[in-house]
């Protein structure tokens, strides 16, 4: 705060500075014109200088001007704030009518706010627009990577290079403890839209809702921010036709660091005479290839934009990947002289992949190095399928388990979506929504007789088995019905814009499964029927069906002063099913507002200047439905014998119920500061938030007695974040022949677990994670108690060895102890201190080149990999990890500590782009041609030893145990995109 | 359609949208949906042989499960119930108390919905569910000692520590008070079998007060006596032909059974032993479905209690010994060495089988042969080693869900309670009466000599033989003063806290009211 008001003073200063130094001139040229951006639409505001020379003004509301020049100006400027500044020569005109087009850091003026848009510049909360130019380049598949490292506050990660994985999406930290830590999504205006129905190229721009009172609106699933998706339109016009053509080589970037064949054996491992590199078997350079062909056009009140894409994309590991086919029709259609609008949205995707191992990964690290992939000695041919096998606890041949097993998904998503609004009176609209969306998702399995594999995946074996199958499917299906009345109006100098709406939507997931084995062929698994397991009741058959509804009213007042001042009250009620009888409904109120200073007093440096402060509440729903019921289920394993060989199914609760679950309430304050100096050529955002999330609902341990289990998903108690933001943007060379943009995000967060409910014991933690399976699943890794910042990695604090080799801990009174569990403490920070983006944009005749480079600093992880195998009495069954901390006078069974968790900042080199525009023909039937080769991952800087340094915001779910780096993960890839873009 | 959603515009019951789980209010409207739900404190027991049976046996002389090198470390909670440094987070430690309790709460919620109910076959349910938390509760003040005592399911507050003395008082009191109500059913009897039955209510009280000067300070012999003669002198039940007619895989109905569990492959999951104890390549012994653990195992002290003259005196024949190969010796051939299996092993069709993963120091090699020696309990026990756990028969075809049915009382158990508490009321171990019942057991189960005199330690030593892994095995050892001695990897314990568990962190966490146990 201090460091802007030096600053307002000093602008102060220099208006000053203007007001005395006045010129007079007496004679001169006149010039009008009319700006439009590219829609056609005038542009308000935009500021028009002569060049070298006092004289300049403003265009009206519907884009013109008029001035006065001196003669002996030679051009003029035009520039105004989202827009790239023009200079347009003066020769004889007198009429200048220019386009001008939207410069990198916004697509338009126009901000996408939940039920509606508002100008950028009255916009009273937290919210960043991306629009595609800025998106990341280069092998995208997923909508959640267009976004990463661009905007201030929302931490993306996907640790490793699988191909299937999804992206934990993590806005300001941590805002809940509820379903959604993953962000809202609203795809024109569909809300709770699945992100990955959407194809990445179809995306014109996408907003994210930052702070409470932006979120409100969405009421009930605003709490972890909201993603807001603008689909590409089309616009009236001859029909454009456009083709995007890509083909990616990806390849591992790092494996985890093992024993070599000779050191395996030098350590006491056993030899079986070959050398062989595990991680080199089961990788391979991915090529993956993306086509997209759009089209778009309109005339007779009808706009349209089609388009498909195609994606073959393969993994790094062997046998994994996916095809997807993805179609998107918009169309608008309007009526009545306009007064009528008709909106439709189809998409339908199909997406096929083999999902393949993530243990494959572990095994090649851990497997022995001197061990053949095949064999044909029945000593280690153990399932008969020609593959070296040993029997040791969760440890199978990685190749093996990539090529025998067959785990495959087709997904399927169907979103349909219409709407139709209505003008009744000049600025009164009355709007009807209808969507659906479809996600079905058909797994199947088979793993065949000879097949070895056995961890985690089915938990059963091919082999073991007799050969094994499975077949499931499930859907999830949502309908959203929508009323919204809206009015525009003006008082005088006070706009006005109210907003008031009715939402309903209903949500329905289905599923069934069927697991069975003992297959006399592997060739005819997928018929199911086949498998003796069936007749045997062996077989393994699960079916679900559950629901939930949401209800809720919602309304909006916007106030604009004379485009000087800006409130804008929101309220939203919102029932859920999901809730405890008297808890079902719940208010979410926000209120913001804003004040351009630079309107207030003209401030020669800032032509923008804007301070907002605002505070909202949002909630958070259950992550599943009826937990405030006392519900029966049978548990199909545990039948009642009742007598001469005859069973019963048994009925008995599944839960601890809570008839008192409410909503989690998020209370958020943010101040702001939005500017724009030197001419629009630097723009930036500044926030700062304070927030409490209360009433969190977590699955918390409880007694038993006098519970029935020892869980419930209860309220537990408070989060407290705070944090900073800032972004900022420069055109720093701004010629026709050379341009140089440069923009960067800074956020800076802490989340505290503040408090913790009254019936939850003093000094008792929640959240805790264990380091797994072999053997550690009670070695307890994380924890949260109240008043401390989550993300604790727990544990003892490695202390050196002793002479004989074994490990020594801190006993916590200044002395060591061979016990790992004598004392334990903090060892280590799961989140980031900071994050930062920053991104460069060269432009150089028809050459293009951006970079952008990506960094979290001051997390910590656990190096699981470390914890399991670095050490070198594990060769008796597995290849050891040796990493630079590696140290072979370790003679001791492995115990995790603080010498497993390792400091994982890290600085990438996220993305480059190098371009080239086609100088073309405008007679030719090809309209642009451009050229590019993007790199992803070119580079890392970071001191972890393990394969990936992201921040792991929460594990496997729990979002209170970041930091934990599993032996899961996929390697790292880094990978090299070569593409064109053809437009007719 | 969007006027059929406006009209259930702000309807938001959750009742309505069930659709694979029911609300607790519609069920119970048949007899068949009551007799269902009353089976879920009953199915409850399928956990029987998971923390209950690893913390009553682990920790004793009969039972190590060792450090295989990677296989088994499991964060050294297996090493501590062993050593007896138990700690109060310990995965067994928590097991035992989370089924116990899912028991005692089970019957509970269920005698809360019955009570109001008044029907013939409801006040029926009520004494035998009264019974079964008793016995719940039994396991828990044996175990853990200072339990809470929670019999109301509407009072959802959470409940302080019980004395062990008030648990004992209020599990003497639940018996006796609903005993008579049961039926006299025997053991092959179907409409109980599996259920808690007047002669299951005597069992539990026998073994209440087999060990109430532990839980106490003051014996109950004659108490004891009593009990187990209501069993005895019944003439329903007899010790069976053969020791191993109680652990074949049809064992349902047979004549020891007081009270057993009728595990399934199908119907009734739970019993997994021969994953704890098998070699992973065992799986081609038995066509198993599934790939064993190679885990559980008894050492070469507890086996040699069945072979050494001196201590089972009987017929003599080969047997494998206690070197570190397995090499066969001369011992006492008692039936119930079946409870073992040691030596070379096999596949289905005979061929020895060979381990590609054995340890190189392991003299035996790549040919399997389990051993009663066990080189050392942790960091690396040689994957052969251990005599493994045969007491329940192990069948062709069988998948990790054993059918075998789990005696949790049995007949012979009972005559040896009978001839304990006598020879204890007559400080005499050589009472002609006591002598009489372990020799019936020792000559019809083992078919070894009977003991001409019999002393504690000879007795504890037969009880041994003859209950092995039957999850007696800690109360017996600190009933005889032997829990706190050292053992085989077991060096003698400092002080007696050991003899109950600590209560589990979990519970002490969540529950203010909670005090740990005394030690830890």
């Amino acid at each position: 705060m201090n460091i802007t008001l030096k600053r307002l003073s000093f602008c102060i200063f220099l208006f000053s500075l203007f007001l005395f130094s006045t010129s007079i001139f007496a004679q001169g040229k006149r010039i009008t014109g009319k700006v439009t951006d590219p829609a056609g639409a005038g542009i308000q505001g935009v500021s028009v200088k002569a060049k070298n020379a006092n004289a300049g003004g403003t265009t009206d509301e519907t884009g013109t001007f008029a001035l006065t020049v001196p003669q002996n100006v030679t051009s003029l400027t035009f520039s105004y704030v989202g827009f790239t500044t023009q200079e347009v020569a003066l020769r004889d005109q007198s009429t200048i009518n220019i386009q001008l087009t939207p410069s990198g850091s916004q697509l338009t003026d126009v901000v996408v706010v939940g039920y509606g848009t508002q100008r950028k510049r009255e916009v009273t909360s937290a919210v960043t627009s991306v629009s595609a130019e800025e998106f990341n380049k280069g092998n995208v598949t997923n909508v959640a990577q267009l976004l990463q490292g661009k905007v201030a506050g929302l931490s993306i990660s996907r640790p490793g290079g699988d191909p299937n994985g999804g992206f934990a999406i993590r806005l300001r930290g941590l805002s809940t403890l509820g379903a959604n830590t993953q962000p809202l999504v609203v795809i024109d205006g569909q809300v709770g839209a699945d992100l990955n129905s959407v194809d990445p190229n179809d995306i014109a721009s996408i907003d994210v809702l930052k702070d409470a009172s932006a979120a409100a609106i969405y009421g009930t699933r605003g709490s972890a921010g909201v993603l807001i998706i603008t689909t590409k339109r089309g616009t009236s016009g001859p029909p454009k036709v456009s083709y995007n053509s890509a083909v990616t080589a990806e390849v591992p970037a790092k494996f985890t660091d093992h024993f070599s064949a000779e050191e395996y054996v030098a350590a006491g491992g056993v030899n079986f005479g070959s050398n062989t590199d595990w991680n080199k078997e089961i990788s391979r350079t991915a090529i993956s290839q993306t086509h997209n062909l759009s089209l778009s056009g309109g005339a007779n009140g009808t706009t349209y934009n089609a388009s498909v894409n195609y994606r073959d994309n393969q993994g790094v590991a062997i046998t994994s990947g996916f095809q997807q086919v993805n179609a998107r029709l918009n169309l608008t259609q309007r009526a009545l002289n306009n007064k009528l609008v008709f909106n439709l949205n189809l998409t339908n995707s199909r997406r096929t992949s083999s999902q393949a191992f993530s243990e494959a990964f572990k095994y090649a690290t851990i497997f022995n190095p001197t061990a053949p992939v095949r064999t044909k000695n029945p000593l280690n041919d153990l399932s008969g399928g020609g593959y070296f096998e040993s029997n040791f606890v969760d440890y199978a041949n990685p190749v093996a388990v990539l090529e025998q097993n067959k785990n495959s998904q087709t997904v399927k998503r169907l979103n349909v979506q219409g709407s139709a609004e209505y003008e009744i009176t000049q600025g009164l609209k009355f709007l009807v929504r209808y969507s659906q969306q479809t996600f079905n998702n058909f797994r199947t399995a088979l793993l065949p007789r000879t097949s070895f594999h056995s961890r985690n995946f089915l938990n059963v074996s091919g082999f073991a088995r007799n050969g094994y199958a499975m077949k499931g499917t499930d859907e999830n299906f949502n309908q959203l019905y929508e009323n919204t009345l809206t009015y525009d109006t003006k008082f005088k100098n006070l706009s006005v814009t109210a907003l008031a709406g009715y939402s309903y939507q209903s949500f329905l997931n289905q599923g069934t499964s069927i697991g069975a084995g003992n297959f006399i062929t592997d060739v005819t698994a997928d018929n199911i029927g086949t498998a003796l397991d069936l007749k045997n009741g062996l077989a393994n058959v699960t079916s679900y069906k559950n629901a939930s509804r949401l209800a809720a009213f919602f309304g909006r007042l916007n106030f604009n002063y004379q485009n000087i001042a800006f409130v804008t009250l929101t309220a939203r009620r919102e029932g859920s099913t999901q809730f405890g009888a008297n808890n079902k409904w719940g208010m979410f109120p926000a209120a913001s507002a804003g004040l351009d200073l630079s309107k207030l007093f003209t401030i020669p440096t800032f032509s923008n200047l804007k301070v907002r402060a605002s505070y909202g509440v949002t909630g958070s729903l259950p992550p599943e439905s009826y937990l405030s019921l006392s519900t029966f289920v049978a548990d199909p394993n545990r039948e009642f014998y009742a007598g001469n060989g005859s069973w019963l199914a048994v009925y008995g609760p599944n839960r601890n119920a809570n008839p008192d679950l409410k909503w989690e309430r998020k209370a958020e304050f943010d101040i702001g500061l939005d500017f724009a100096l030197l001419d629009n050529k630097m723009t930036g955002t500044f926030d700062y938030y304070n927030r409490n999330t209360s009433d969190l609902i977590f699955n918390v341990a409880v007694p038993v007695p006098p519970n029935l289990a020892n869980r419930t998903w209860k309220n537990v108690g408070t989060l407290s974040s705070s944090g900073l933001e800032f972004a900022l943007k420069y055109n720093a060379i701004q010629k026709s022949n050379f341009s140089w943009e440069t923009g960067g995000n800074f956020s800076t967060y802490h989340v505290k677990l503040s408090a913790l409910s009254a019936d939850i014991a003093p000094g008792s933690y929640i959240g805790e994670t264990n380091l797994g399976t072999p053997g550690q699943e009670a070695t307890q890794i994380t924890r949260a108690y109240a008043g401390e910042d989550i993300g604790l990695i727990w544990g003892p604090v490695y202390k050196g060895l002793d002479q004989t080799g074994k490990y020594l801990f801190d006993d916590g009174k200044g002395g060591t102890t061979k016990d790992e569990n004598t004392y334990r403490t903090l060892i280590g920070k799961g989140l980031p201190k900071f994050e930062f983006g920053w991104t460069n944009t060269f432009n150089a005749g028809n050459f293009d080149l951006n970079f952008f480079i990506r960094s979290s600093i001051g997390h910590d992880l656990v190096n699981t990999y470390r914890a399991f195998y670095e050490n070198a009495t594990v060769v008796s069954a597995y290849n050891a990890v040796k990493t630079k901390y590696y140290d072979p006078a370790v003679k001791d069974g492995q115990k995790f500590s603080s010498l497993h968790v390792e400091k994982a900042s890290f600085v990438k080199l996220d993305n480059a782009t190098l371009g080239y525009n086609f100088s073309l023909s405008k007679a030719g039937p090809v309209k642009s041609l451009r050229a590019y080769v993007n790199g992803q991952n070119l580079f890392f800087i970071t001191n972890y030893t393990g394969v990936d340094p992201e921040v792991r915001y929460s594990d496997n779910g729990n979002a209170l145990a970041p930091g934990v780096d599993r032996r899961e993960t996929w390697v790292r890839t880094k990978s090299f995109t070569l593409g064109v873009n053809v437009g007719f | 359609m969007g006027l059929a959603l406006t009209a259930s515009c702000t309807k938001l019951d959750e009742k309505e949208l069930l659709y694979d789980q029911v609300v607790q209010d519609q069920f119970f409207q048949s007899n068949r949906e009551l007799v269902s739900a009353v089976g879920a404190a009953y199915t409850n027991l399928y956990g029987f042989r998971g923390g209950l049976t690893n913390v009553n046996e682990v920790t004793t002389d009969e039972i190590v499960v060792p450090t295989r090198g990677a296989d088994w470390g499991d964060g050294g909670h297996w090493v501590r119930l062993k050593l007896h440094t138990y700690k109060p987070n310990d995965s067994e430690v928590n097991g035992a108390w989370n089924m116990l309790y899912a028991g005692v709460n089970g019957c509970n919620r269920l005698l809360a919905t019955l009570e109001p109910l008044g029907t013939a076959q409801s006040i029926a349910f009520i004494a035998e569910l009264k019974s079964l938390r008793a016995i719940y509760y039994y396991w828990l003040l044996d175990i853990y000692g200072n339990v809470p005592l929670s019999t109301d399911f509407k009072d959802i507050t959470p409940p302080p520590n019980s004395t062990r003395k008030q648990v004992y008082d209020f599990v003497e009191k639940e018996l006796l008070d609903n005993v008579a109500k049961l039926p006299k059913t025997g053991p092959n009897d179907q409409s109980t079998y599996g259920r808690v039955n007047f002669y299951t209510a005597q069992a539990a009280l026998a073994k209440l007060y087999l060990n109430a000067e532990v839980y106490t300070g003051a014996a109950q012999w004659d108490k004891c006596i009593a009990a187990c003669d209501q069993i005895i002198n019944s003439g329903k039940y007899s010790l069976t032909l053969n020791y191993k007619d109680n652990f074949v895989k049809d064992n349902t109905g047979a004549s020891e059974f007081i009270w057993a569990i009728p595990f399934d492959q199908v119907h009734a999951k739970g019993f997994n032993l021969n994953h704890q104890t098998l070699h992973q390549e065992s799986q081609k012994t038995y066509n198993m479905t599934a790939q064993p653990w190679n885990g559980f195992a008894t050492v070469a002290e507890f086996y040699n209690s069945y072979i050494d003259p001196t201590q089972n005196p009987g017929p003599q024949g080969t047997v494998v010994g206690l070197d570190p190969k397995g090499t066969p010796t001369t011992g006492t051939v008692d039936k119930r060495l079946s409870n073992f299996l040691v030596g070379p092993q096999f596949d289905a069709n005979g061929v020895r089988l060979l381990d590609g993963a054995s340890d190189p120091e392991d003299p035996d090699g790549q040919p399997i042969t389990f051993t009663p020696y066990m080189n050392q309990l942790e960091p690396r026990a040689w994957r052969q080693t251990g005599a493994r756990i045969n007491k329940w028969e192990f069948y062709n075809g069988m998948t990790s869900d054993l059918s075998n049915d789990v005696a949790i009382f049995r007949y012979a158990d009972f005559l040896l309670a009978k001839a304990e508490a006598i020879a204890r009321k007559n400080s005499n171990w050589n009472d002609p009466i006591a002598m009489a019942l372990v020799n019936q057991i020792r000559t019809q189960h083992g078919g070894v000599t009977p003991f001409v005199t019999m002393t504690d330690v000879s007795f504890l030593a037969e009880r041994g033989r003859e209950m092995f892994f039957e999850a007696f095995r800690r109360q017996d050892m600190i009933r005889f003063d032997k829990y706190n001695k050292a053992f085989t990897f077991h060096p003698a314990d400092a002080d007696k806290h050991v003899n109950i568990l600590p209560i589990p962190e979990a519970q002490i966490n969540a529950n203010q009211k909670l005090k740990q146990n005394p030690g830890y």
